[in-house]
């Protein structure tokens, strides 16, 4: 076969092979390079150990755009969503919020608390589907430039001014505060419920260096009402087969629309010639030219990594070092002989089979946050824990299980000592919290997989181990994501682009940044 | 009598508002709850011969057409301008000293850090810039986005004009700093901990946030907009604060104003063809229409009958962000106290106690828990060094801004727990400057609650309602009603609950003048 693609897609992860496909199936021939053994990047299913089949980093889809599903046939590629039904929150005086897809049973159990949040519940649900209806089609737009001086570029922030122009009072109102505020804050107007609050406020910090009262960290309520699966709003599911499914099943499609891919072929360099990007070399030498390169990797890869910074403009490698990454979260992969037995409801039951949200209280989540603050990780963290094999039997031997912690905090930088010394110790953290509440964990756990931020950085090439390619805080999104006047999946190296988390709309396995990279692309080749 | 206009409440911003009524022709009298004038801005005895701005104690600085358009020097309005900004007190012992003159300025930064004597200048000129943008936006009357009328696009189209003349440099840099952590933003300028924090400060300064809590790089920008430097002057006046609010009130009686003392307004009746207000003593005022310089939350929730207002509106009110953290300690003292390693010359100006952005972020933290601050952030004036008016030959008064005291605590009450806050903040205070505790001839401690209960400052908050993103310009105090109008029809603000909001400015008093004037030249009386 010959050397010479029309594009070369760098990162096998699901937004590289989603950009992969749409450029494929526009006739493109496209090659995509995987560093590791396996496709997916961070949407993973490794067999960690014998017979045990973790989503090693994320673990739940929700964002993955309804029309990249139907353009790319996923479920004839063998995607299959099984649903994910509720949020169950332990509480320390064993009693205990369990949200449920149900609306009618969610209001019954929030009534529970209080008369008063059930009813406001209802309000809140209207008023946030109204917020995600306004947000969900600028996912899927290219930031327009705020300081261009085009017609065009003026029509696109014109079409936003117009949009938010035509809501109703009571939903300029719901999003001006919803872009602005904390969630806590904005919480707090409409329920008195402190662990409603703490577990709901929750979504808003993950993947974030922020506090559940940090200011910028509401919108991300909106994410819970985005999550589409066949189109339906607020439902969240595993994919059968673990996470990496996911990109399995996009590969799939990429491949059959032409898309070649190789996976253990880490890349050196991108090759450059006069300020021009026109192929790869990977690390054992080979060569591989192309008109273009499209890469799903940080930028700190592409460009401090790939590039060399003495390429690059000087203004742009200081907006460069500025973006911010600073990893606030981990991962523990638990291989189970049993369910654990949670005190607040004991025995086996549905809600295990929807996720385990350790988040009693506001205070709770925001002493965890002061910790990472300072240096340490969390001494009780926010966990948010999935048994997908209770849904998919798939993944675990019969009759054992795999239960999935997500951690925050675990600060990528730590005040004293290095996170290969903290390792161990954090796993302990994690399993002490959870035996707080399921006290028989302990003598369930047959093996246990610790994934640090520095393991997201060293194994999955995540810089500082963000989940997200780059925090999602307010002055790093939409058209200043990445980098101040490139958010439009360009950069200042021709006919090189952008295509991963740390573009436009970022993290979450969504594909849409691959989609709308391959979009803007397809103008240009 | 029928007066064109009642102002309740004589702060600086009721003052200017009814002056620039009076220049216009029209008849108002202002009515204050307590026997002096000024409100924020007053100078009261404390102790015998000793006496001191018993609230803020530097302005903002009042903006320069005001002081001419009033004729206030002429009044008798006198400015003190150290040439010492601020020096920010150390742990170890050492002290920075930030001055007018930038040249002394990078000198003394030179002995930290020459990368950061280097940025310095650049630093105060891309602020500078900014801010000669963002100034006419101060005084502009925030344009409604719900339904902006032809004036409204046209000043949308001035602010954008205004933004377009930056560059695209500047444009990014308004765009990120805005929604910006402090504590990034001077990471991103300086190294040295103790200038960080010096130049953070601002941002929280008031606010019930943390260097770290997104949007607080705001209160740099505004206040580069208001004085064209991202930290505050040391601008005192000539008799206290009280020496500004009585130039007002000599300027609006010469102007025909009448200003009632002791009058508390404790009813604002709408219903009549006139608006009229009623004074715990039941005397009677009537008027065209009634302006309100007391905070939003008091105006609506106490003055106003709540059937007068649409329950929608009121529950927008109530969660109106306006949570006190400041307290104010006054000392009266034997003697000048001595600091670690300090010359008397450099304790002219204000005197920060904060030197990392840690240790305000701790500060910060307390509040989140309803405690105050073991280790407050304090902002601190010794007005006798340049004003001899204010205490006896020899001894000196020191007046304290203290952070955090949250309006609500935990634990006890501030009746009970207001003199072991002054011990500890005393204790803290005793760090730096050794000798101090012998000194102490007397001491006034000012808590919120007392902020509220004595200065009508709804839960002691000094800014009329947090300053931040969801509060601020057309959002302050409410999307819809940030043009000093509200849904009572006779009924008008002009506090610092109105953009451009707190610090001793004036300026909305006057922009409110502006809006008052237009409707009652256009309404038949």
């Amino acid at each position: 076969m010959s050397n010479k693609y029309d594009v070369v897609v760098i990162g096998g992860g699901h937004n590289g092979l989603v950009n992969a496909a749409y450029l494929a199936r526009a006739g493109k021939k496209v090659l995509v390079l995987e560093r590791r053994h396996v496709l997916g990047g961070a949407a993973v299913t490794e067999e960690v150990f014998k017979g045990f089949k973790f989503s090693v980093c994320s673990y739940v889809v929700s964002l993955l755009r309804p029309e990249i599903i139907r353009e790319l046939d996923l479920p004839r590629h063998g995607l299959e969503i099984l649903p994910l039904d509720g949020t169950f929150t332990p509480m320390p005086n064993d009693d205990y919020l369990w949200r449920l897809n149900d609306h009618g049973k969610t209001r019954r159990e929030i009534a529970r608390h209080s008369r008063l949040d059930a009813e406001a519940y209802d309000e809140y649900g209207k008023a946030m589907i109204e917020m995600a209806h306004f947000v969900k089609p600028i996912m899927s737009m290219t930031p327009p430039d705020p300081t261009t001086l085009s017609p065009k570029g003026w029509k696109n922030l014109a079409f936003l001014g117009r949009r938010f122009q035509k809501l109703p009072y009571e939903d300029k109102y719901n999003q001006v505060q919803l872009m602005t505020m904390s969630a806590v804050d904005f919480l707090d107007q409409w329920f008195e419920t402190d662990v409603l609050k703490a577990t709901m406020s929750a979504s808003g910090i993950i993947g974030t260096f922020l506090g559940v009262r940090s200011p910028g960290t509401a919108y991300v309520l909106l994410h819970h009402y985005m999550g589409e699966i066949d189109g339906a709003f607020r439902s969240w599911g595993f994919a059968r087969g673990g996470t990496g499914a996911i990109s399995n099943s996009i590969a799939d499609a990429a491949r059959e629309a032409g898309v070649e891919i190789r996976t253990e072929a880490p890349i050196e360099k991108i090759l450059l010639k006069n300020g021009r990007a026109y192929g790869v070399v990977l690390k054992n030498g080979d060569e591989i030219q192309a008109d273009v390169i499209s890469s799903s990797v940080d930028p700190r890869l592409t460009f401090s990594k790939m590039i060399g910074e003495e390429h690059l403009p000087s203004e742009f490698c200081e907006d460069l070092h500025r973006y911010k990454y600073r990893g606030s979260s981990g991962k523990v992969n638990l291989a189970l002989a049993g369910l654990p037995n949670f005190k607040a409801i004991p025995g086996e039951g549905a809600h295990l089979r929807g996720a385990i949200s350790i988040s009693p209280g506001v205070d709770y989540m925001e002493r965890a946050y002061d910790d990472a603050k300072y240096g340490n990780f969390s001494r009780r963290p926010y966990m948010d824990m999935v048994i997908p094999s209770l849904t998919d039997p798939s993944v675990a031997p019969p009759g054992k299980h795999v239960m999935s912690c997500f951690v925050q905090y675990a600060p990528y930088k730590l005040k004293e000592g290095t996170w290969d010394e903290k390792r161990e110790e954090f796993g302990d953290t994690v399993v002490d919290t959870i035996a707080e509440y399921a006290p028989n964990i302990k003598d369930l756990i047959i093996d246990r997989q610790v994934v640090t931020p520095l393991d997201l950085e060293r194994e999955f090439g995540l810089s500082e181990g963000n989940i997200f390619q780059g925090e999602l805080s307010l002055e790093q999104l939409f058209f200043l994501r990445p980098v101040p006047g490139w958010a439009q999946y360009r950069t200042p190296i021709k006919n090189l682009y952008m295509c991963g988390s740390a573009t436009h709309p970022g993290g979450g396995i969504m594909g849409a940044p691959g989609r709308n990279a391959a979009l803007e692309m397809l103008k240009e080749i | 009598m029928l007066y064109d206009a009642i102002i309740i409440g004589a702060g600086h911003n009721g003052l200017v508002t009814a002056c620039y009524l009076a220049k216009a022709g029209l008849k108002s009298v202002v009515l204050e709850r307590r026997e002096i004038v000024g409100g924020g801005a007053v100078t009261e005895a404390f102790h015998p011969g000793f006496s001191c701005s018993t609230l803020e104690h530097a302005a903002g600085p009042l903006s320069p057409q005001i002081i001419s358009d009033l004729n206030l020097r002429q009044q008798g309005l006198e400015f003190i301008t150290p040439e010492v900004r601020v020096l920010s007190l150390g742990e170890d012992g050492k002290s920075l000293c930030i001055y007018n003159d930038t040249a002394k300025t990078v000198a003394e930064i030179e002995k930290f850090s020459s990368k950061d004597a280097k940025n310095y200048p650049e630093f105060l000129t891309s602020f500078s810039r900014i801010g000669s943008v963002l100034a006419p936006i101060l005084s502009m009357t925030p344009p409604s986005i719900d339904h902006p009328t032809a004036s409204d696009a046209w000043q949308f189209g001035k602010i954008g004009l205004a933004f377009r003349g930056l560059g695209k440099k500047d444009e990014y840099r308004l765009l990120r700093w805005g929604p910006m952590a402090v504590a990034d933003l001077v990471a991103e300028w300086f190294e040295t901990e103790l200038l960080r924090a010096t130049v953070a400060a601002r941002g929280i300064t008031g606010s019930l946030a943390g260097p770290w809590s997104a949007g607080t790089s705001l209160g740099l920008l505004m206040q580069a907009a208001l004085d064209s430097t991202p930290i505050p002057p040391a601008l005192f006046v000539k008799g206290g604060m009280g020496g500004l609010t009585k130039a007002l009130a000599k300027a609006a009686e010469s102007l025909g104003v009448e200003i009632k003392t002791n009058a508390e307004v404790t009813h604002i009746d709408n219903s009549g063809h006139n608006a009229k207000v009623q004074l715990n003593d039941k005397q009677e005022f009537e008027a065209r229409a009634v302006v309100s310089n007391a905070d939003p939350r008091t105006t609506f929730l106490k003055l106003v009958d709540p059937v007068d207002l649409e329950p929608n509106f009121l529950l927008k009110m109530r969660n109106y962000r306006a949570k006190g953290t400041v307290a104010k300690i006054n000392l009266a003292l034997d003697g000048l106290p001595v600091f670690a390693g300090v010359e008397q010359s450099k304790l002219s100006g204000r005197i920060q106690v904060g030197p990392e952005i840690d240790y305000l972020e701790r500060a910060f933290d307390a509040a989140k828990y309803g405690e105050f601050s073991r280790e407050p952030y304090l902002d601190i004036a010794i007005p006798t060094l340049t004003d001899s008016s204010l205490a006896p030959a020899g001894k000196h008064v020191m007046s304290i801004h203290c952070q955090f005291a949250p309006y609500k605590l935990r634990e006890g009450d501030w009746q009970s727990r207001g003199q072991e806050f002054a011990d500890t903040v005393i204790n803290q205070l005793a760090k730096f400057a050794p000798g101090l505790k012998d000194l102490i001839v007397a001491g006034q401690v000012i808590t919120p609650l007392d902020l509220e209960q004595t200065y009508g400052l709804s839960n002691g908050h000094i800014h009329h309602g947090e300053q931040a993103l969801d509060q601020f310009f057309t959002f302050r105090p409410l999307i819809g009603f940030a043009q000093y109008r509200t849904p009572l029809q006779r009924l008008y603000l002009c506090g610092a609950g109105t953009h451009p909001g707190g610090g001793v400015t004036g300026i909305p008093g006057a922009n409110a003048a502006r809006e008052i004037i237009k409707d009652l030249k256009s309404r038949k009386a």
